[in-house]
């Protein structure tokens, strides 16, 4: 549990995060959209000491930051960044390393450690391991430094514009990765991004933040269909609006019986990948199978457009 | 290819000076014609191999507390604690490097005497500025994303120090250190002014006596030492660059 109270900071007698207050469940993920300039790496930045507040307080699981060493607190708290920040002069290897080095685990551990990690994100730990970061694509860069930020097992991830420097199809592939690893691991993840698609897709709760205010701090689903100010409204995006709050909702429930023709759906995919698939192949109902295959019904056009519409 | 032949020129060359300190005697002929009638080809008032190790040693002994307390110095600048010394710093290594280190020795020369000192002094300050201002750029030139990814990650001041910004630096630092290295072995020869042992002392008489063939000897093997060690440094500056 993460409780910010009050959290401001000034440069030179100007607000640049004013006053924001928010508690944060553990093993939830809490994504930070705004526009340029808004606070966001600000904020972030506050929560593992970067930044000294100018007032207020962070509390994690019941501690004042402020009462732990800034160094002690930053090797409990994973830390991944846009240009990755890579050290030029050290290895792949040596490089996920570095929290777990600095905190004096055991060689052979360290070593398993970079392993397993490598792995989970998809790295061949021979080939990559002993690479320089030059030396690495850019997508494959951006996932050494999110190994780098996972390496100590920190119950809480801080992640600033992790996926910006990846093309689009890459990136998909980086957030889903990142959601399952999330889900496996429980950890409490805190992510900016200004990618309104990006904030949909991984977060449980959302925070907008405009000119270092929070304007509303609430699940997608609400973002999208309550928004509470105009800045919120203009961030959604009013022609997306629709699409987005789509991929938000399951198949499952719309299920009923009965049999459409053509290639079958998931039960695991949005609304929104159903109605592109309506949509492409041209069918007013998808034949819906569940995760082991089994047909359980068919999704019709009409039901995903009603359920389409939020309550009002 | 180039780098074979780099390789072949650099042992030539190192060979060469080897074999001449080591029997002066057989190259008495090449030089023997710029030497006036009846003169020695050969300088032959000291050995040619003691006059360069001592001339070696006085640019040592110089370079190397240049570039302790340079580099201390940019460290220190470098901290936040540091910062205000910044212009202060600045102003001295830059009056060490205006001063013409002739004025140098006229100055030092009454205070600590004839000998090696007063070149010792002169080169030293001479080796500040190219250090100072080389390692001060590598410590502050960490790109910033590696700087907030080395504090995000819970390194302390120290550890970021040693294990981040002075291994980022260390190829610009040894720059200057080859600059600092090749200015101080070229000018220590003026030592042999104030009776320095060195390759000037070869150099001075043959400008006394009239004798080509001395100052070419000290002068060429002056030179050769320059581009060995400036040569050699930039070797070990590419072993150590950061691989980016
Ligand atoms: N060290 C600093 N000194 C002065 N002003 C700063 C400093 N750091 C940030 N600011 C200002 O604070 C404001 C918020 O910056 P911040 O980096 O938090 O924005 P952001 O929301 O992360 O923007 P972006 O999406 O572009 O990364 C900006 O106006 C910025 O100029
Ligand atoms: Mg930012």
């Amino acid at each position: 549990m993460i409780r910010i109270e009050g959290l401001t900071k000034e440069y030179a007698g100007k607000a640049v995060v004013r006053d924001v207050t928010m508690a944060i469940e553990s093993g939830t993920v809490t994504v930070i959209v705004g526009t340029s300039g808004s606070g966001k790496s600000t904020f972030l930045r506050m929560v593992n000491r970067l930044v000294e507040p100018t007032a207020g307080t962070v509390e994690i699981d019941g501690v004042d930051t402020r009462r732990m060493k800034a160094h002690e607190l930053r090797r409990r708290i994973g830390y991944a960044i846009q240009d990755h920040g890579l050290f030029p002069h050290w290895t792949v290897a040596r490089n996920i390393a570095t929290v777990p080095r600095l905190l004096g685990w055991p060689r052979a551990r360290i070593a398993a450690r970079v392993r397993e990690l490598l792995e989970l994100l998809q790295l061949d730990p021979d080939e990559i391991a002993p690479r320089y970061p030059h030396q690495l694509s850019g997508g494959q860069q951006q996932r050494v430094g999110v190994a780098r930020a996972l390496a100590a097992r920190p119950d809480m991830l801080l992640m600033d514009e992790p996926f910006g420097a990846l093309d689009p199809v890459i990136r998909a592939k980086a957030q889903d990765d990142l959601k399952a690893i999330q889900e496996r691991l429980g950890s409490t993840i805190l992510l900016v991004t200004h990618d309104m698609s990006e904030a949909i897709k991984l977060g449980d709760r959302i925070a907008v933040m405009s000119e270092g205010r929070v304007e509303q701090f609430a699940p997608p689903a609400d973002i999208l269909t309550r928004p509470a100010s105009a800045v919120v409204e203009s961030l959604v995006g009013e022609e997306d609006r629709p699409f987005r709050y789509l991929s938000l909702l399951p198949i499952a429930p719309l299920v009923e019986p009965g049999t459409a023709e053509g290639p079958p759906i998931g039960t695991g995919h949005s609304l929104r990948d159903a109605l592109a698939e309506m949509i492409w192949s041209g069918r007013q109902a998808l034949p819906v199978v569940d995760d082991e295959g089994a047909a359980c019904g068919r999704v019709t056009r009409g039901a995903l457009l009603s359920a389409g519409r939020p309550p009002r | 290819m180039s780098a074979v032949v780099a390789a072949a020129l650099r042992f030539a060359l190192v060979a060469l000076v080897l074999a001449f300190l080591l029997v002066p005697d057989a190259f008495a002929p090449l030089l023997a014609p710029f030497a006036p009638p009846g003169g020695a080809a050969i300088y032959d008032r000291a050995s040619l191999l003691a006059l360069t190790v001592s001339h070696l040693l006085i640019v040592v002994a110089a370079i190397v507390p240049a570039v302790a307390i340079s580099v201390g110095l940019a460290i220190l600048v470098s901290r936040p604690i540091g910062a205000e010394f910044l212009p202060l710093s600045r102003a001295i290594v830059n009056i060490g490097q205006t001063f013409p280190p002739v004025a140098v020795l006229a100055l030092a020369v009454p205070v600590v005497g004839f000998g090696a000192w007063p070149t010792l002094i002169a080169l030293f300050l001479y080796g500040l500025l190219p250090v100072f201002e080389n390692a001060l750029a590598g410590l502050t030139g960490v790109p910033p994303a590696v700087a907030e990814a080395a504090r995000g990650s819970g390194m302390t001041g120290p550890q970021r120090l040693l294990q981040v910004e002075l291994p980022l630096a260390l190829p610009v630092i040894l720059e200057g250190v080859r600059i600092s290295l090749v200015i101080a072995l070229s000018t220590a020869t003026i030592g042999s002014t104030v009776a320095a042992k060195g390759l000037g002392e070869v150099i001075i008489a043959g400008l006394n006596s009239n004798n080509l063939a001395f100052v070419l000897q000290g002068g060429l093997l002056t030179g050769a030492l320059a581009v060995i060690l400036y040569d050699g440094l930039g070797q070990v500056a590419r072993l150590t660059a950061r691989r980016g």
